[in-house]
């Protein structure tokens, strides 16, 4: 560093350097401005100055440098290692209302590999528990739903109980139905899908998700449907071009209104016309004429299409906003057959274990075992007992994960207490364990029973869950 | 500088000084359009949002009080500005024709290619025409109460006849699950959106049921009397945050 200012006695340290590269890349000239012959001043403003080209400062150049490589590998290992989000938040909602709320069962998908225009659907069942969350509202506006990314899919029909229905429904705590959604495929990709509820005020309560594979072309996917009046039309473009020619229709005008006035000088020049005194002349005649063209013309020109759109529409209606009302089936959870009281329920918190003590009456006619017990989507099966068919639907299974203490099968009009476990890691992957921390924690599910001949009794549990640590 | 201009001493701008103020207008113009394309699309999504974002929102009782009223607020703010400070009766159409070309931005791009929605769904509504006579009302009576009475409440009854041209279409009924839906409502069905469910929609509702079917003109009046207060409101908002205090120093 061989700069050096005289007079001042001031030494240029590293800073300024730096500085002075930055404000003249061409430094040694511009510095150079100021000469102690002939009085003039330099670049800051001092005088009598003997100035040398500065040199690069070691590493002055290479911390951008390195910042702009560190953030590029970042940004490759981020890129590298970046993947499809798969998730819709099934595991989001607080566990006592996935497991206290809608209990899905025997959910089926027709297909899991289609071609774009194909129909499939979605059936099942679910059980509205009886011990609903008092902090949940009740299910007076629910909506069956299925979580897709986007439109991928279309709904054509939707069912509950075998009734057809478009809007939402109020659902009865301690009811049954049964469910329908008929879907087709619109866009071809690999997508995972679920039935679910809306719940109002609430959030979502998912049913069993599948993979679904949508084979096709998009371009090929048609959506016709007849109108009352008997006209077929295209969903996918229907009202399209006519809404777009409206909108071009009022941009014109509107960008014809503004170069009228951009096309003159605009915000200087007005200002100081404006602050002269020459507001007159900044509105000319012309421009009132055209104002009051603009006042009259616009509201004739919005009433006469809007008379002509009456008289062409003459049979529009309002938006349907109805909620459907379905009652539920006859019981087919807790339908008097088979009884369950639900004693205590612990869940050992090192060995993921929910376990029950259980007052069981059975009141059919023939010896029944317990098969499964199941919540949040989180099966439980007793191997002792033949498994039933599970079907498409890809629940999370335990499929040795329910033991009971005592297998034997419970006799016709046998009242007996028993103890059952439910031990799995899903109690935490599936983050159900997260109930003993939750403001209510209590537990609900349902609790299948089998006889014989392959006959099957659902009973629901519910019991306050007690945690124990070790 | 300003401040000592008279009709008499006014002297034009000529050569370079009338160059640089037109790259001057031509450099606000531009930040403007970017400016209110963002911030009153912005605005506007998250105050009006599904009315304007569905076809089957768009009611008859909420989809025209609730989008004028929301619509007349930066149109008024910029008016102050545009017209109190330069005499440009452009404000209210400049600020629309900014939120129309965003609107139209989210729905093909955000929507339609990134969300699959069919553009038809989710066609945005106009306030162009509303625009138009709010800005020549301005213009013409140079007077913020005027504007504000007559103005606001054009701005407001202008909007449902002039979007019915663009929506009628989707109210044309259809028989579907034993019932009677609009193909509006169809759409909502058919296009499956998760997070939107049937029972979130709010329309159709209120207490203007004792007035037959004639929901739609009392809605816009009440609107328009609305309407009169937000842009009074909305015009002093524009006017105090609004300076030109940076041109007297050119």
């Amino acid at each position: 560093m061989k700069t050096l200012i005289k007079g001042s006695h001031y030494k240029l340290n590293p800073s300024m350097v730096r500085l002075a590269h930055h404000l003249c890349p061409r430094g040694y000239e511009r510095i150079q401005l100021g000469s102690p012959e002939n009085g003039q001043k330099d670049y800051y403003g001092r005088n009598n100055i003997t100035t040398v080209r500065p040199e690069p400062v070691e590493g002055h150049h290479q911390t951008p440098l390195k910042c702009i490589i560190l953030l590029g590998l970042i940004f490759s290992v981020y890129m590298l290692t970046m993947q499809p989000v798969m998730a819709h938040g099934e595991k989001a909602l607080e566990p006592f209302i996935r497991m206290r709320t809608i209990q899905w069962y025997d959910v089926q998908w027709s297909k899991q590999k289609f071609n774009v225009n194909e129909e499939i659907n979605v059936s099942g069942k679910f059980h509205v528990a009886e011990d609903w969350p008092a902090s949940v509202p009740k299910p007076e506006a629910a909506f069956l739903n299925i979580s897709t990314p986007g439109p991928v899919l279309i709904r054509t029909e939707r069912y509950l109980n075998d009734k057809p229905y478009m809007n939402s429904v109020a659902l009865q705590p301690g009811g049954d139905y049964n469910f329908k959604v008929v879907l087709k495929g619109r866009l071809p990709g690999h997508y995972h899908i679920h039935p679910f509820f809306n719940l109002k005020d609430t959030g979502q309560v998912m049913g069993p998700g599948v993979w679904l594979d949508i084979a096709g072309d998009a371009a090929d996917f048609t959506n016709d449907i007849q109108t009352i009046n008997g006209e077929m039309v295209n969903m996918e473009t229907y009202g399209l071009g006519n809404g777009i020619f409206w909108h071009s229709f009022w941009a014109v005008l509107a960008t014809a209104w503004l170069l009228w006035w951009v096309r003159r000088p605009l915000f200087i020049a007005r200002y100081r016309m404006l602050q002269a005194g020459m507001e007159d002349e900044l509105i000319t005649p012309f421009d009132r004429k055209i104002g009051k063209a603009m006042l009259i013309g616009v509201p004739l020109l919005v009433f006469a299409a809007y008379s002509m759109t009456a008289s062409k529409y003459p049979k529009a209606i309002p938006l349907q906003a109805s909620l459907d009302q379905i009652l539920p089936l006859p019981a087919q959870v807790n339908a008097g057959v088979v009884n369950v009281e639900t004693v205590k329920a612990e869940y050992r918190v090192p060995e993921r274990t929910m376990t029950f003590t259980l007052k069981i009456k059975n009141g059919s006619d023939k010896p029944i075992q317990i098969g499964e017990f199941a919540t949040g989507n989180v099966r439980f099966f007793n191997k002792d007992v033949p498994k039933p068919e599970l079907g498409s639907s890809e629940s999370m299974t335990s499929s040795e994960g329910l033991s009971v203490d005592n297998a034997a099968p419970i006799q016709p009009g046998e009242q007996r207490t028993m103890t059952i476990a439910a031990k799995d890691a899903l109690w935490e992957s599936e983050r159900l364990d997260g109930l003993i921390n939750d403001a209510d924690s209590r537990i609900g599910g349902l609790l299948f029973f089998y006889d014989g001949t392959g006959e099957r009794y659902i009973s629901s549990l519910t019991a306050a869950v007690i945690p124990k640590f070790n | 500088m300003s401040a000592n201009l008279s009709t008499q001493t006014f002297k034009p701008y000529t050569g370079e000084k009338a160059r640089i103020s037109r790259a001057y207008d031509y450099l606000i113009l531009v930040l403007a359009l970017f400016l209110f394309i963002g911030s009153f699309h912005l605005h506007f999504a998250l105050t009006v949002g599904d009315w304007d974002f569905w076809v089957d929102w768009k009611d008859r009782q909420w989809w025209p009080l609730v989008t004028p009223l929301m619509g007349i607020t930066f149109p008024a703010a910029v008016q102050a500005v545009l017209w109190g400070k330069f005499r440009l009766p452009l404000g209210a159409t400049l600020c629309v024709a900014a939120l129309s070309i965003g609107t139209w931005i989210a729905r093909i791009f955000a929507y339609h290619y990134w969300n699959y929605f069919p553009i038809n769904m989710v066609l945005p509504s106009t306030m162009l025409p509303s625009a138009l006579v709010l800005d020549a009302i301005l213009m013409l009576s140079n007077s913020l109460t005027i504007t504000a009475i007559f103005g606001g409440s054009m701005f407001a009854l202008l909007f449902y006849p002039a979007n019915w041209p663009i929506f009628a279409m989707f109210h044309v009924p259809v028989e579907a699950g034993n019932g009677q839906l609009t193909l509006a409502d169809l759409f909502g069905f058919q296009y499956i959106r998760t997070g939107m469910p049937e029972y979130l929609r709010i329309i159709e509702r209120g207490t203007l049921r004792t007035y037959g079917q004639i929901a739609t003109p009392l809605s816009a009046f009440c609107s328009a009397l609305l309407c009169t207060l937000m842009y009074t409101l909305w015009w002093y908002i524009g006017k105090w945050f609004a300076t030109t205090r940076y041109l007297s120093n050119i």
